[in-house]
């Protein structure tokens, strides 16, 4: 029979060619773009450096909330163009792993149209051979035909996006650094104004103040204890990621 | 040293200013200094920290300044490349119709007609789907 005979051969075929295409390199692409949910941390920090002002104001003077209102109003005009900084190694993250194949192409549905059609013509010569032949030459071709083109495009994407990468990235390091020490002279501020009125109190007559204000203190303490925290790992965060994407740049075969 | 870092520097300068102004406030307070007095240390200390922040959004602004472009070139690149995965995923889509076409001929040459229809309209979306693409 002419048609299996062509399927085998097809098939060897197949697996004969098939042993050269394993492609680790690209697995690393795909590891490394799924990394991009850490870059979700800088904007969470970006909206705590937004809401610097509010967690503040209970604990300014009239005259110092006059300046932090002010400072607010342009603090909140420039975290609008903050936010946006991720945006574009997000996306670069995210199409990097869509081409280097993160979403496995699903050959399974090729295999079942096949198998459905063979099952409704028992006598049609078709069979289970054929359809596995059929199922190697498709991830042949497949690969034959993308995986040039798949890994000629991730190359050259992670080429042309290495500097604007290690810009952003770097500009983005900058400022977590700068809202931590924003996040510290809060902190001052806040425990500060709890240390220097907690000794003035009468620990007879404003035992509740007391009480209140020592509870505030070791709630706020724990906060911001928490918040730096965040900030190291965002940080060591967007290390990784910079690292992680110079060594990919570094295996791009030289051609 | 670039504009940015100036900022930060002297609002770091700031910064420790404030912080060792603390740490006085806090020895004259334990050596029983007024409270008025101590009130307005604090007021002082927090308007340099005020400052310190001012300056560090200052070399925030400058930091993410000019990175504009570079998050634009970045977007530009990922639609690039998305393009070029809907070309593969085209790519997969002649695979699925070539799985129809075998199917197809497998019913002509069983012969039975009637098998010939269902197959025929998947390949004739298909088709349809891939002009479309």
């Amino acid at each position: 029979m002419k048609l299996l005979r062509l399927f085998l051969t097809l098939g060897l075929l197949a697996i004969l060619t098939g042993c050269a295409t394993s492609t680790p390199r690209m697995a690393e692409v795909r590891a490394f773009a799924a990394t991009a949910p850490q870059l979700e941390a800088y904007h969470e920090l970006t909206e705590r450096y937004r809401g610097t002002y509010q967690r503040e104001q209970p604990f300014l003077s009239p005259q110092a909330d006059l300046a932090e209102r002010e400072l607010d109003l342009r603090r909140q005009a420039a975290c609008d163009d903050f936010v946006q900084l991720q945006r574009g190694v997000q996306a670069y993250m995210r199409a990097l792993g869509r081409l280097a194949g993160d979403r496995q192409y699903d050959l399974e549905d090729q295999v079942k149209a096949l198998s459905g059609g063979i099952k409704a013509w028992p006598d049609t010569g078709l069979d289970e051979r054929h359809v596995n032949a059929y199922t190697g030459l498709a991830r042949l071709a497949t690969r034959a035909v993308t995986l040039p083109l798949q890994e000629r495009s991730v190359d050259e994407l992670m080429r042309e996006g290495a500097q604007p990468m290690q810009d952003v990235l770097d500009a983005m390091r900058t400022l977590l650094r700068l809202y931590d020490k924003t996040s510290d002279n809060e902190q001052r501020i806040v425990l500060g104004l709890l240390e220097t009125q907690l000794p003035y109190l009468d620990p007879k007559r404003d035992r509740l103040l007391i009480a209140l204000a020592k509870s505030e203190q070791q709630a706020r303490r724990n906060d911001y204890r928490l918040a730096g925290l965040r900030y190291t790992l965002a940080r060591q965060n967007l290390d990784a990621i910079a690292q992680q994407h110079r060594a990919l740049l570094g295996q791009i075969p030289q051609p | 040293m670039t504009e940015q870092e100036r900022f930060e520097a002297l609002a770091d300068n700031f910064t420790a200013a404030a912080n060792a102004m603390h740490v006085q406030l806090m020895k004259a307070i334990r050596g029983g200094l007024p409270p008025a007095q101590a009130q307005a240390l604090f007021d002082s200390e927090v308007a340099l920290r005020t400052r310190a922040d001012s300056l560090y959004l200052d070399a925030a602004a400058l930091a993410a300044d000019g990175y504009g472009a570079a998050t634009q070139q970045l977007l530009e690149l990922s639609a690039h490349a998305m393009r070029i995965v809907a070309k593969i995923d085209r790519i997969k889509d002649l695979l699925d119709l070539s799985a129809e076409l075998l199917t197809l001929g497998a019913a002509i040459a069983a012969g039975k007609p009637e098998h010939v229809l269902a197959p025929l309209e998947a390949l004739k979306h298909h088709l349809t789907a891939l002009g479309e693409g």
